[in-house]
C-alpha cells in the first residue's frame, strides 16, 4: 500500500476495523503531509479499504431526538440523512437542542434542513400525530 | 371477526411478532390476532432510535423505530387485527389464552395455533449480587433507554456502565450526546459482550473509558448512588485485592445480559432449553407443545433484528400451515447437540428434509476455526466470538448427504490444521 514518494513519517495512528468480528487493529503510518503510506495489521481487502476511508474521512449517522410541542408524546426521533463528520456529531446535538417539533408530522419530514450548512437534513423517524 | 374463529394469535408485537403475524397471513391464515400489552404495535423498536436496523433485511441502514413503521405498514396492509393494551396472562396447553385490557375486560380464546413472541427481558442488580447499599440511581441499560429516547429525562450527570452489552454501549454514546459524562464502560470479560461496531462507534468515539477484566464489587450511597468500587478480575473472574478504586457517579447503567421472556410459555407446558433459556423447537419453530410456535428473542437471544425477523416469519408461516390443517411429515427426528467450543444450536431438531438456516454461539473466542455440521457441512472461519451468532445455511444436497434413521447430529468448531 505504499504510494508515491515516502515523505518523513509524522504519527501512526490506530484504527479498528468494523467489517466483521476479527475487528483488526490497524496501523496507519502517517506521513507529515498528513497522507497515509502504509497500513498494516489488517487480514482482508475490504478491511484496508474501510481502514482507509475512516482514516480520511470518519463519518457517522447522527441519531437524537428533539422536543415536541402540543403533543402527548415528549419527544420526536430524528436522525441525519446521511452520515456526517465525526466531528460535527456534537455541534449537531447543539443544533438539535434548539430545535422542536409539533404535530403532525409524518416520518421522513424534514425537521432541520441544511444542519450546520452541511447539505444534510435532519427528518423525523417516527410519525406523531397528536 | 370475533376472537372465536381466530386461527393465529401472535404473543407480543416487537419486531418477532410482527413478521410472524405478517407471514401468517401471507401463508394463508385468515384471522391472525396481534397482541400488545403497550398501546401501539412495535415493542422495543420504538426506543432505539439508533440506527443499525435492517443492513441484512432491507439493505439499508434503519433506526428502530424507521423498522417498526415498515412492518406496522405491512400489519395494517396484511388486515391483522391488532389487539392492543392488552395484557395475555395465561396459555394453556390446548391453545386457550386469557388475557386482560382496559376495553375488552377478561378475555378468553381459543385459536388455532399460536406464535410466542415476547422477546427478552434484562438481567437486573439482583441476578448479579453486587454488594453495598441499595440507593436510587441504578438502572438497566433499557430502562435508561426508554426514559432518554421516549420519555424524555436524561438519568443522571456521571454515569457508570456496567456490562457492555450492545444496549449498554448505545446508551453510553447517547448519554455522552446527551451531555453526560460516562466515567468508564466496566466488563468483567477480557473482550466486550456487544458487536464491535457498537465498541467503536459507541465507546472508542467518544474516548470512553473502558475497562475490560474489571468488575463493580461495591455500591456506595445512601439515597442516590455517590460512588462504586471497581476492581481488576483473575482468569476466574474473582476481584484481584489491591487493584480496587473508586469512581465516583451520580448513576449506574446495569447491560449485563438479556433473559428470554417464558413465563407463559412454561404455563403452556412449553419444553425450556436451560442453555438458551427459551423453548426447545424444531426447524419449523414448533415447541414441545402441537400448535405453539416461536421466533425471536424468546428462542435465543439475537444480536441482529434482521435474524430476529426472518426466523419469526418461519414461525408465522409454520402457525398458519398448523392452523389450516396442513400436516407435515413428521418422519423422523434429528436431534442437533452442541459439540466442542459450541454453547447451543437452534433449532433443536431437524427433520432432515427441508433446507434450513441454523443459528448458534460458541463459548469461547476462538480464531481459525471450521465449524462441523454432522459430517454433512462444514464452514472456515476467522474468528468466532460468543457475542456474534453465528448462521449455518444446510442445502437440501447436503441434507441428503444424511443416513436415513439419524437420531443425533454433533455441531462442532473445530480448531483448523493450519492455523
Amino acid at each position: 500500500m505504499r504510494s508515491g514518494q515516502i515523505n518523513k513519517v509524522a504519527a501512526e495512528e490506530r484504527i479498528i476495523c468494523i467489517g466483521c468480528p476479527m475487528g483488526c487493529m490497524a496501523t496507519l503510518t502517517i506521513d507529515d503531509k498528513g497522507q497515509m503510506v502504509d497500513i498494516a495489521g489488517c487480514k482482508c481487502k475490504q478491511g484496508r479499504k474501510y481502514v482507509l476511508e475512516e482514516y480520511k474521512s470518519p463519518v457517522r449517522v447522527l441519531t437524537a431526538t428533539v422536543l415536541t410541542q402540543g403533543s402527548a408524546q415528549p419527544l420526536l426521533p430524528v436522525r441525519t440523512v446521511t452520515p456526517i463528520p465525526k466531528t460535527k456529531l456534537a455541534p449537531g446535538m447543539m443544533a438539535l437542542a434548539k430545535a422542536t417539533a409539533k404535530p403532525p408530522i409524518k416520518m421522513g419530514d424534514v425537521i432541520i434542513s441544511n444542519l450546520l450548512g452541511m447539505g444534510v437534513d435532519v427528518v423525523a423517524t417516527s410519525d406523531l400525530s397528536f | 371477526m370475533t376472537l372465536q374463529d381466530v386461527d393465529v394469535a401472535v404473543i407480543g408485537s416487537g419486531p418477532a411478532g410482527m413478521a410472524a403475524a405478517i407471514k401468517a397471513k401471507e401463508t394463508g391464515a385468515q384471522n391472525v390476532v396481534l397482541m400488545e400489552r403497550a398501546e401501539q404495535l412495535g415493542g422495543l423498536l420504538h426506543q432505539c432510535v439508533h440506527n443499525g436496523f435492517g443492513l441484512l433485511y432491507f439493505g439499508e441502514d434503519l433506526t428502530g423505530p424507521e423498522y417498526a413503521h415498515r412492518f406496522i405498514e405491512k400489519v395494517m396492509d396484511m388486515k391483522v387485527r391488532p389487539l392492543l393494551e392488552t395484557m395475555v396472562i395465561g396459555i394453556s396447553r390446548d391453545h386457550e389464552i386469557t388475557a386482560v385490557s382496559g376495553k375488552n375486560g377478561y378475555i378468553t380464546f381459543r385459536p388455532k395455533s399460536i406464535v410466542l413472541a415476547m422477546g427478552c427481558r434484562e438481567r437486573s442488580r439482583g441476578a448479579l449480587n453486587i454488594p453495598g447499599t441499595r440507593p436510587a440511581g441504578i438502572f438497566t441499560a433499557g430502562t435508561a433507554q426508554r426514559f432518554v429516547n421516549v420519555e424524555g429525562f436524561v438519568p443522571g450527570k456521571k454515569i457508570v456502565v456496567l456490562g457492555s452489552g450492545d444496549i449498554g454501549m448505545i446508551m453510553a454514546r447517547r448519554l455522552t450526546l446527551e451531555g453526560a459524562k460516562v466515567e468508564a464502560v466496566v466488563e468483567i470479560l477480557p473482550y466486550v459482550g456487544g458487536l464491535i461496531r457498537n465498541e467503536v462507534q459507541c465507546v472508542h468515539d467518544f474516548d470512553i473509558p473502558l475497562l475490560l477484566e474489571h468488575t463493580v464489587i461495591q455500591i456506595h450511597g445512601e439515597r442516590r448512588i455517590e460512588a462504586v468500587t471497581v476492581a481488576k478480575v483473575d482468569n476466574n473472574r474473582n476481584p484481584i485485592p489491591d487493584t480496587e478504586r473508586e469512581i465516583e457517579c451520580d448513576t449506574l447503567l446495569l447491560s449485563v445480559g438479556l433473559i428470554p421472556e417464558n413465563e407463559l410459555s412454561s404455563m403452556a407446558g412449553v419444553e425450556l432449553d436451560p442453555v438458551t433459556g427459551g423453548p426447545i423447537v424444531d426447524e419449523m419453530r414448533q415447541t414441545s407443545v402441537p400448535g405453539i410456535f416461536a421466533g425471536g428473542n424468546v428462542v435465543h437471544v439475537h444480536d441482529l433484528v434482521d435474524n430476529v425477523s426472518w426466523e419469526s416469519e418461519l414461525a408465522g408461516a409454520s402457525a398458519a400451515m398448523f392452523a389450516m390443517g396442513t400436516k407435515w411429515p413428521e418422519t423422523w427426528k434429528i436431534a442437533l447437540k452442541s459439540g466442542r467450543n459450541i454453547r447451543y444450536v437452534v433449532p433443536h431438531t431437524i427433520s432432515g428434509e427441508r433446507e434450513l438456516t441454523l443459528y448458534m454461539r460458541v463459548g469461547e473466542v476462538e480464531e481459525g476455526v471450521r465449524l462441523k455440521i454432522g459430517g454433512i457441512a462444514s464452514k472456515a472461519l476467522r474468528v468466532v466470538k460468543p457475542s456474534e451468532m453465528l448462521k449455518v445455511e444446510l442445502s437440501t444436497a447436503q441434507l441428503k448427504k444424511l443416513k436415513r434413521g439419524t437420531k443425533e447430529m454433533v455441531v462442532d468448531c473445530e480448531k483448523r490444521a493450519d492455523k
